[in-house]
């Protein structure tokens, strides 16, 4: 399969998460485990560091998690300007669930009433789009309150 | 305790003044010139006798450019700490220890800014290594991405925003005082902050840091050879650089969670300098945004996210008699953002006693590098009494 991020490559950052981008594209969310020692390792790296295996496997996954943290942008950045029309707009850092507590960031969609630190989402993959910079996505969406947990605070 | 506990001083200070980004009469390398010949001046050496050229983040007007314009006789020592605002004490436990390591004598640690006509600062400075989790999902800004770190802090941990303000009210204030101050001319009221326009929740416009066109710069050398020259020596008592395990390039998945992210390098700070939060008697503290520098309050131990409420106020925060004045020449948000170099020379006017809004026989200086960064330092100063 030809993935459409691949042509529009993002180089910042580790760069060991073509996998996680791939399923995104095949419309899976998987995360990675290390092969030698089971430990979830996100973000995705070379080696983990705990064992020395050079070996992850990419486990399908649930998304849905609680939100970690959040925060909504009212200002069109230059190297997210294919938002600008969406301004405001939250993006939302998500603890997925059975994932040894990976974090994994999302565009907020829908109902913004109950967002806060500690709101239930579920996630939503969007294939590859342009306000994605030509990758593909996932989006976060407040779950119904009559599953959410308790806020922390 | 650290072999350069005290080592090393800042023996002279220099910066040009800061123009709105983009309008700079003068190139950067010309603006790091001045500020580097200013300095050298200041401390009463011929800048031909810089041996040392250190720097951070993304400079790029190196000891190559700068050596035929300054007639050095030989550079000896040259280098970059990584990282953004996060290295800029770094870089000078990077001069200390090339001095007494004897590679080289009379060092500059400096940072020259000026906005290249078809990109922001914000953009150079972020040198391409934003990871595809933050861009794909709308997140490019400093100001958007320590906004994830600052929320957190207010909305688990249950910091109040009122610390935001007095940090930011605290940096503005000071600035009226300061003719070289940027903000000098901004009264930072209550409704003035309230109603101002939003960036990045939780952070509004004066929550932010400025982008300046300017330079600064340090001039470092042994603390024996300090004695013999003009100013009043900067003793540096520790300067760690660093990250904990469960930090680094991790993409928001820092373990254990920590707004600042300096646990670890504040720890090193007391432990290398023998002295404590309480000792301190005045802190410039890096704020790309306010919430940061609360969070290098609380990281430093200055006070906890419970107490955090009650010691982050105007009232504490201000010189000449508050508890702990913060950023006296108004900082990155009031006085000027060379990407914090010009805390340095705020933390050093504060040992001489020629600060704007000086602290009464100030002893202890501390500077806290950029928070938030994936790797960052501090720095410890002090008089001969303290060493
Ligand atoms: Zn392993």
């Amino acid at each position: 399969m030809e993935y459409e991020f691949e042509k529009r490559r993002i180089t910042g950052g580790i760069g060991a998460d073509d996998e996680y981008w791939r399923g995104l594209e095949r419309g899976e969310f998987r995360l990675p485990r290390c092969a030698g020692c089971g430990r979830w390792m996100w973000p995705a790296h070379f080696r983990c560091g705990a064992c020395g295996s050079w070996e992850m496997e990419w486990h399908r996954t649930v998304p849905k998690g609680t939100i970690y943290s959040w925060t909504r942008s009212w200002y069109a950045f230059e190297r997210v300007k294919e938002r600008a029309g969406d301004v405001p707009y939250v993006t939302a850092l998500v603890e997925i669930e059975g994932a040894g507590g990976a974090r994994v960031m999302g565009v907020l969609v829908g109902d913004e009433t109950d967002l806060r630190v500690g709101a239930a989402v579920t996630g939503e993959i969007l294939p590859p789009t342009e306000k994605a910079k030509g990758y593909p996505s996932i989006v976060w969406r407040l779950a119904d309150a009559s599953d959410a947990v308790p806020s922390p605070v | 305790m650290s072999r350069l506990r005290g080592a090393t001083a800042i023996v002279g200070i220099g910066q040009t003044p800061y123009y709105k980004r983009g309008t700079s009469p003068d190139p950067e390398l010309k603006l790091a010139l001045r500020a580097i010949v200013a300095a050298a001046e200041d401390a009463g050496i011929d800048p031909r006798d810089i041996d040392g050229f250190i720097s951070y983040a993304s400079e790029r007007n190196d000891a190559q450019k700068l050596m035929p314009a300054l007639g050095t006789k030989e550079v000896r020592f040259a280098s970059l700490a990584w990282i953004h605002g996060g290295g800029i004490p770094g870089a000078l436990s990077i001069a200390a220890s090339a001095i007494v390591a004897g590679q080289a004598e009379t060092v500059v640690v400096y940072r020259a800014m000026a906005e290249a006509s078809h990109q922001r600062l914000r953009v150079a400075v972020a040198q391409n290594d934003t990871a595809a989790q933050y861009l794909v999902n709308g997140l490019e800004s400093p100001a958007q991405i320590l906004a994830l770190r600052s929320q957190r802090l207010l909305q688990a941990h249950g910091v109040p925003r009122s610390t935001m303000k007095a940090m930011a009210q605290a940096a503005y204030h000071h600035a009226r005082n300061n003719p070289r101050a940027y903000g000098r001319n901004t009264v930072l009221d209550d409704e003035t902050y309230e109603n101002a326009r939003l960036i990045s929740e939780p952070y509004n416009l004066f929550d932010c840091s400025r982008e300046n066109d300017a330079a600064v710069a340090v001039i470092v050398t042994s603390a024996e050879r300090a004695k013999d020259l003009a100013q009043k020596p900067a003793y540096i008592l520790s300067a760690p650089m660093g990250t904990l395990a469960g930090g680094g390039a991790v993409e928001e998945n820092i373990r254990p969670f920590s707004c600042a992210g300096q646990l670890g390098v504040a720890r090193r700070l007391w432990a290398e300098s023998g002295y404590g939060p309480k000792d301190v008697d005045v802190a410039q503290v890096y704020q790309n945004m306010t919430g940061m520098g609360v969070g290098s309050l609380i990281d430093h131990g200055f006070c906890t996210v419970d107490t955090a409420g009650e010691f982050i106020t105007f009232d504490n925060l201000i010189a000449p008699s508050g508890r702990l004045p913060v950023n006296t020449s108004g900082g990155d948000l009031a006085e000027g953002f060379v990407h914090g170099m010009g805390l340095v020379t705020e933390a050093v006017r504060q040992l001489r006693g020629t600060s704007c809004n000086q602290v009464p026989g100030a002893r202890l200086s501390l500077m806290t590098g950029g928070p938030g960064d994936t790797m960052t330092s501090t720095a410890l100063f002090g008089t001969a009494e303290t060493l």
